[in-house]
Order: C-alpha cells, then structure tokens, then sequence
C-alpha cells in the first residue's frame, strides 16, 4: 500500500501557506516574540502568536461564528491543504475521506474563560455557550461539518508526538479501499495559562531565543497555530514508514526510546532530519540519537522559528520535511551554539538531491514516535 | 460498504477475539462485582460529594469511593501522585492482565473526554486565589488527557505506543472500534482498548449548564426523562487475533464483529432528531459485521436519557431494528463519558456470557411516538449471541459495535 503527501496547509506565527512561510524560515526569519501577561499574577510570558492576517481570508461558516483560535487555526490549515491536493469537497469526497486531528492543550482559551466564571462567581454562572467549545473535538467537528464529512473523524489527544501518533492512524486507516484520503490537521492556541503552568514545569524560557541542542537546555517558548496534511494514493513524496513510538518513564530514559525509533527509520538510509529539538531537556536524547544513527544527514529544527505548539508542532515538522526533499534545501538552524555534528547555521543545499527524510517528535510528556519520508522518483 | 472491507488481491479479515477485560465504575471493582450489581439492577448514583454542588440544578453523580481507590490501587509516593483516572486506569488493566498476563500489547487505542481534568482545576484555583502551588509541578505534568493511561502502562510494565482518542461521550466506543480495525486489518496482533474519565467539576457544571443534566433522577428512554447524571470510571479490553489467541490457548471471552462510525453535522451539542447519526453508525455496523438487523438480540442504548438524545436514538433504533430488547445501563450508573463505551463494552460481554440483559432503571412509560422494547427496572434471562453497543457524543460522533459470542 502506497500512500504520499498529496497536499500541506500551514498555520504560523510566521503568517500562512507553505510556500510564504517556507520562504521566511529559508531568509533566516524567525517569529517575533509576544509578552502575554497573566492577570491573576501579573507575570509576563514570551510567546509567538499567529497574526490576525493568517486566517483573514476564513470563509465565513456559521460553525465559526463563536469558535476559538485553534478552530479558526485548524480550518484554515485543513482547507488550504485539500486546496493543494486539488480536493473539492462532494457529498462522495467527503464520504471517502477521513478526519484525524491532533490536538495537545485544546481550547485552553475558552476552558479558562469557563472555568474562571465557575470560580470567580459560582456554578451559577456557567457558561453554555462556552462549554461545548471547551471540549477537545470541537475544532475537528467544526472542520468536519464544513467540510461535510459525515464518516470518520478522530480526534487524538497526546504530548508533541500526538501528530506523528495521528500520521499512524490515518496510515492504518487507509489499510482500508473505502478511504481515499485522510485529512490529518494538528493545532494549537497559546495562552498566558499554558506559559504559566509550562514555566511551572521548568520548560519554559523568560525570554527568546530558542537554543536547540544548547548544552543548557534553558528551556522553549511557546506557539500556536496550525499544520494539515493531505495523505493520499498520490503525491511527490510517499510515507515509507512510521514508528508509533513508545512512552519514556523518567527523563532519563528517553534517550534509549528516541535512539530506537531512529535506529528503526534510519535504516534505510537518511539525508535530512527535521527534528523536535525545541530547547528542553528533550533535545539531549534527541541529539545523541542523531549522532549514533544518522551521522551524515542535514538536521533541521524548526521550533527554534516557529516555537513550540505541542498539537500542531510535529505537523509542522513534516511539511519542513516535506519542503525539503522537494526543493533539496533546508532553512538555517537559528540560535546553534557549539555543537559542531549539527553547525549548519546558513541555508543548506546538496548537490546530490535529498531522496529520504525523517521526522522526529520527542514530546515532553512522555511520548516519543517518528516517521520516514522519500521523494518519489 | 464496511469500513475495511479488503480488496481482492489483500489477505483475508482476521477475526478479533476479546481476550481479556478489567472494569472499574460506580457498579463495583472488576467484572464479578460488575455482574453482581447488573443482576440487582442496583441504583448506584448518589449524591455528588466530590465538589460543592448547591448552585447546580443536578446533584448527582455515579461515583467511585476514594476510599476505596486508595485502597485497591498501590500505595508509594509516585502512586500518590497520579490522578484517580490513573489510579482506575491502573486496577482496570491490572485485572485485565491477571486474566491474561502474558497478552503483550502493540498499541494501546484508548478513549477519555478530560483525563486529568481535576488537576487543571487545582492548579487553576490555586493560582486565583494566590495560594501555595507547591504541588504545582506534579499536577500540571499529570493533567494532560493522555497520562492516565501512560501511567497505567507504566505501572504494570507495558510500553505500547498510547493513541488517546478525544471524541467526547463516543471516546471509548470509537478507541474499541479503531482498535478492532487495526487488527481486522491485519496491522496489528494484539491492541489494548478503552476508556477513562474521572468526575470533574468543570465538565459536571457544564453539563449542567446546558440543562443536560437531571435535576431528578436518571431516567433513560422514560417519558419523564430530565437529563443524564454523570459518571466515572474505567474499563480495559485487551483485543488479539483470534487465530493467534486461540492457538496459544487463550481464553476468549467474546469476539468483536462489527464496528460503526458516524459524525452528524447537524450542531456541536445535539443530535440530528431525525436519527440520521445513530442510524448511519448502527448500519454501518452491521455492515461492517456482515449481518442483518434481525441477528442482533441486544442493544445497550447510548440511552443518557436526555430529551434529545433519547428520541434520536430511539427512532434510530425502532426504525433498524423493531423490538429488539433494548436498555441503557447509565440509569444504574450514571453516564462515564470516555469510560462509557468502554464500560458498556464490558457490561455487553457479561450480558453474552451470563445470559443476561441489564436493566433500564427508573423506567415507566415511553415517548408515545416511539416503540421501544426496554427492558424495563428489572434483568431479564436470555440466551443471546449478539449484542449491539451504542455511544454518541458532542461534535456529533456516533459509534456502535457489534460483539457475539464465540462459537456463534
């Protein structure tokens, strides 16, 4: 069973669409940081936002009259995507197609906003038109009723693996002749909240940048927006396989967990890597997995641009991917300090083109997965 | 058309055999007290006592004792740390691998609607009202929705990739149905399915906040009906291969035959009241099960016994299948959310294996436009074979599956 990219939406702080934001990160252009302040403490959170102007162009839907950003975020991604796939949605599109979401925090916006009523003045003052939107398949179900699709939609809930865990499924799913594509979309809203209780849990940074596979692992900033990604019978670069991964028990043990995984996809050969390196404790294990498994091949991180938007970040990963074995090149690495295995700090082509890609995700909740892309042809 | 119907030049189906199962819910601690409460048809929702309830319209919930919790789950002070979710997940698939304990896993297809939600809420409290948060940390890292079943896997020393489902009150039945297609395909062996979902004060106020929640009693299906009651729980199934489990002599307690899914676009929170989301899950199960309506011999309704729900489901239901003996166990127990499939799931086997159909509590009469075979306030004994599983959930997700008897 052959199965390919067939399309890409993408959804950042650097604006929309693969081809603008691709261009960006290849200038060397990273996001520019945010101050979110909590009004409960007055603390003040770094964070990369998605500009108004990226989901300006919605098609209005009365499903999105109320919906939060990681819905607004998810459409417009997921939309763009069946646009480059060339897929119109009919009544029989939709029938053969399958929704996969992934999703990490949700829509902590709104959960908040609910929750906060419910403390600050009692149960009395709950909110029903907040609470449904509070619940983790909102954004799909939005996108499934605008899209029409009345038959399969999932939504997986996980740590930054949780799109590469989504990529698994829409793989065993389409084991089946009835689904012609599936539309996988990952996304993220960030929100003081997340920024607090990512900086309670040591995580994150006070401030940018980013630093991947920094000795001191000072921590991430946090992101939003969105990937989608079309997986059809047809398309330039095929899945040739993905690893579901395992959970690691202690930080510890992550590392033999990542190098595993990439013992598994890498042996079939390997020239680029997009990897999760996005300046936690994680990055170490996914370092020492590079240098023991892949020492030859480009590594790309794109969190240390982007940041990090755990629902959304792995989706991101594989359209860099993606973008890279098609157009043989790969953004600079920002903010590298000293590791010399990965100094790779201007945008890097081959003369002998990328033929195969993988992308790693090391959560920071315990999940770890992977998968392998190849160009066809 | 089944959702995996192979093409012809791909191996044949393979047949999905339940291997083993663990349960814990307001009906008891693992399968013999499961059974015990279904065949007193025992009322166990109560009371809400986890939160402070005197400004909702509901003030009940189905419950499990924490005292108990503590007590049947290991103690240490990692184990202290987790969530009840986890603690349940942990006896759930405890009793799931004592009944199997060399079934190892290759993916876990698990589904919950909030996880650790109670977590979230502490934290979020605690940080409102300035106090200490100490305990932050250990709370916002076991809060994410995924961890419980991390956790239980970690605990008993199983490291199968977690796929979590969140698709609302259709979690559990749509994680056991993905679970069934992974192995029908021919993908996978062995997966571990389910559901959790502990009670929460943010999801009991919102459902109550939609005026979904009784402010009586749960009465699924009656005229009467005002809303559901919540509930919690967890429940395990371990799924195999029936040609590999049999060969390595397994005990096999039913087999899965059929699964359906549907997702209605009729509104984020109601159903399509015509039936046509219900419906089109329940066909597509029997398509999936390459049988008639007319085989089925038992539906455990989605039944939460909301005016919605319950007459969308119910037309659905008479429609397809006529007076087939129908009930909803959520009546005894509330209503799980992510659990619930999973749950039913279980209580489905029991009813297979035990020959017996559960009860529809606090039953009286019907809507008038509907005729429904429920199995009124009281078991019945029956020899059944097949039994069809409901649950529906917001963002108009329908699932249902078909489970038989082996040998059938």
């Amino acid at each position: 069973m052959t199965l390919r990219i067939a399309g890409m939406g993408w959804v950042t702080p650097l604006g929309s669409g693969v081809n603008s934001v691709w261009e960006r990160l290849l200038a060397g252009e990273e996001a520019v940081v945010e101050q979110i302040s909590s009004p409960l403490n007055a603390r003040v959170y770094p964070a990369f936002r998605v500009p108004v102007s990226a989901t300006a162009q919605l098609p209005p839907h009365h499903r999105l009259r109320r919906a939060s950003a990681i819905s607004r975020f998810a459409v417009a991604a997921g939309l763009a995507a069946l646009e480059e796939a060339g897929l119109t949605m009919s009544a029989e599109t939709a029938r053969r197609t399958a929704l996969i979401f992934a999703i990490a925090n949700g829509g902590v916006v709104y959960t908040k906003r609910f929750y906060h009523e419910i403390v600050e003045t009692g149960a009395q003052a709950a909110s029903p038109l907040l609470f449904p939107e509070t619940v983790f398949n909102a954004p799909a179900s939005h996108l499934a009723a605008i899209l029409g699709i009345a038959g399969i939609s999932y939504t997986l809930v996980g740590d930054g693996a949780a799109g590469l865990l989504a990529m698994k499924m829409a793989q065993d799913l389409m084991a089946s002749e009835t689904i012609d594509q599936c539309l996988i979309v990952g996304a993220e809203e960030a929100d003081w909240l997340l920024c607090d209780a990512y900086h309670r849990w040591r995580l994150l940074r006070d401030a940018p940048p980013i630093e991947p596979f920094a000795p001191l692992r000072r921590g991430t900033i946090l992101s939003e927006g969105a990937g989608a990604v079309v997986l059809s019978r047809s398309g330039d670069v095929e899945l040739d396989r993905v690893d579901a991964g395992t959970n690691f028990s202690r930080q510890r043990d992550a590392a033999s967990c990542v190098n595993r995984i990439f013992q598994n996809l890498a042996r079939d050969g390997v020239d680029v890597v997009s990897a999760s390196a996005n300046g936690t404790f994680i990055d170490a294990a996914e370092q020492r997995a590079l240098a023991k498994q892949c020492p030859g091949a480009v590594v790309y991180a794109a969190k240390t641009a982007l940041g990090e938007a755990p629902g959304a970040g792995s989706i991101w990963q594989i359209i860099c991917a993606v973008q890279a074995l098609r157009e043989n090149r790969v953004p600079p690495n920002l903010h590298l300090k000293s590791d010399p295995v990965f100094r790779q700090d201007k945008p890097n082509a081959r003369a002998t083109p990328f033929r195969r890609a993988i992308v790693s995700a090391c959560g920071m909740n315990q999940q770890v997965a992977g998968l392998a892309l190849s160009r066809v042809g | 058309m089944p959702l995996f119907a192979p093409s012809n030049n791909r191996r044949k189906e393979v047949r999905v055999a339940v291997v083993a199962a663990g349960v814990v819910s307001p009906l008891g601690f693992g399968l013999k007290e499961t059974l015990a409460a279904l065949r007193e048809a025992r009322d166990c929702i109560t009371p809400v006592s986890r939160f402070d309830v005197a400004h909702c319209r509901c003030k009940i919930a189905g419950q499990i004792s924490d005292k108990r919790l503590a007590k049947e789950t290991s103690s240490g002070r990692r184990a202290k740390r987790l969530h009840r979710a986890a603690q349940m997940m942990i006896w759930a698939l405890r009793e799931a691998l004592e009944q199997d304990p060399v079934f190892k896993p290759e993916l876990s297809v698990v589904g919950t609607t909030s996880g650790g939600m109670t977590f979230g809420e502490q934290y979020y409290r605690s940080l409102h009202e300035c106090g200490t948060l100490r305990g932050a940390a250990s709370q916002i890292a076991n809060y994410p929705p995924q961890k419980p079943l991390i956790d239980a896997q970690e605990a008993l020393g199983i490291l199968a990739p977690c796929q979590v489902i969140a698709n609302a009150c259709a979690s559990g039945t749509n994680a056991i149905g993905h679970a069934f297609e992974c192995i029908r395909s021919g993908h996978h062996e062995r997966v571990l399915t389910g559901g959790y979902d502990a009670l929460s004060e943010l999801v009991f106020v919102g459902f109550d906040s939609l005026q979904a929640s009784t402010p009586d009693r749960c009465r699924p299906f009656d005229r009467a009906r005002s809303g559901l009651a919540l509930g919690e729980g967890a429940a395990i199934l371990a799924f195999e291969n029936l040609d590999t489990a049999e060969a390595r002599g397994a005990n096999i307690l039913a087999e899965i035959i059929g699964y359906g899914i549907s997702t209605d676009n009729h509104h984020l929170t109601q159903p399509n009241p015509s039936g046509a989301g219900a419906r089109q899950a329940m066909e597509g199960a029997l398509e999936s099960a390459r049988i008639e309506a007319a085989e089925v011999d038992y539906i455990n309704a989605h039944g939460t016994a909301t005016p919605f729900n319950d007459a969308a489901e119910g037309k659905a239901i008479a429609e397809l299948f006529g007076d087939v003996p129908v009930s909803s166990t959520k009546g005894m127990m509330g209503h799980s959310l992510g659990a619930a499939g999973a749950i039913e799931a279980i209580i489905s086997i029991l009813a297979l294996r035990e020959k017996i159909l559960p009860a529809n509590l606090h039953f009286e009469t019907g809507d008038a436009d509907l005729s429904l075979n429920i199995i009124a306030n009281e078991p019945r004994s029956a020899a059944i074979r097949t039994v069809l599983s409901n649950s529906f959930g917001f963002g108009g997700t329908n699932a249902s599956v078909i489970l038989r008897t082996i040998g059938a």
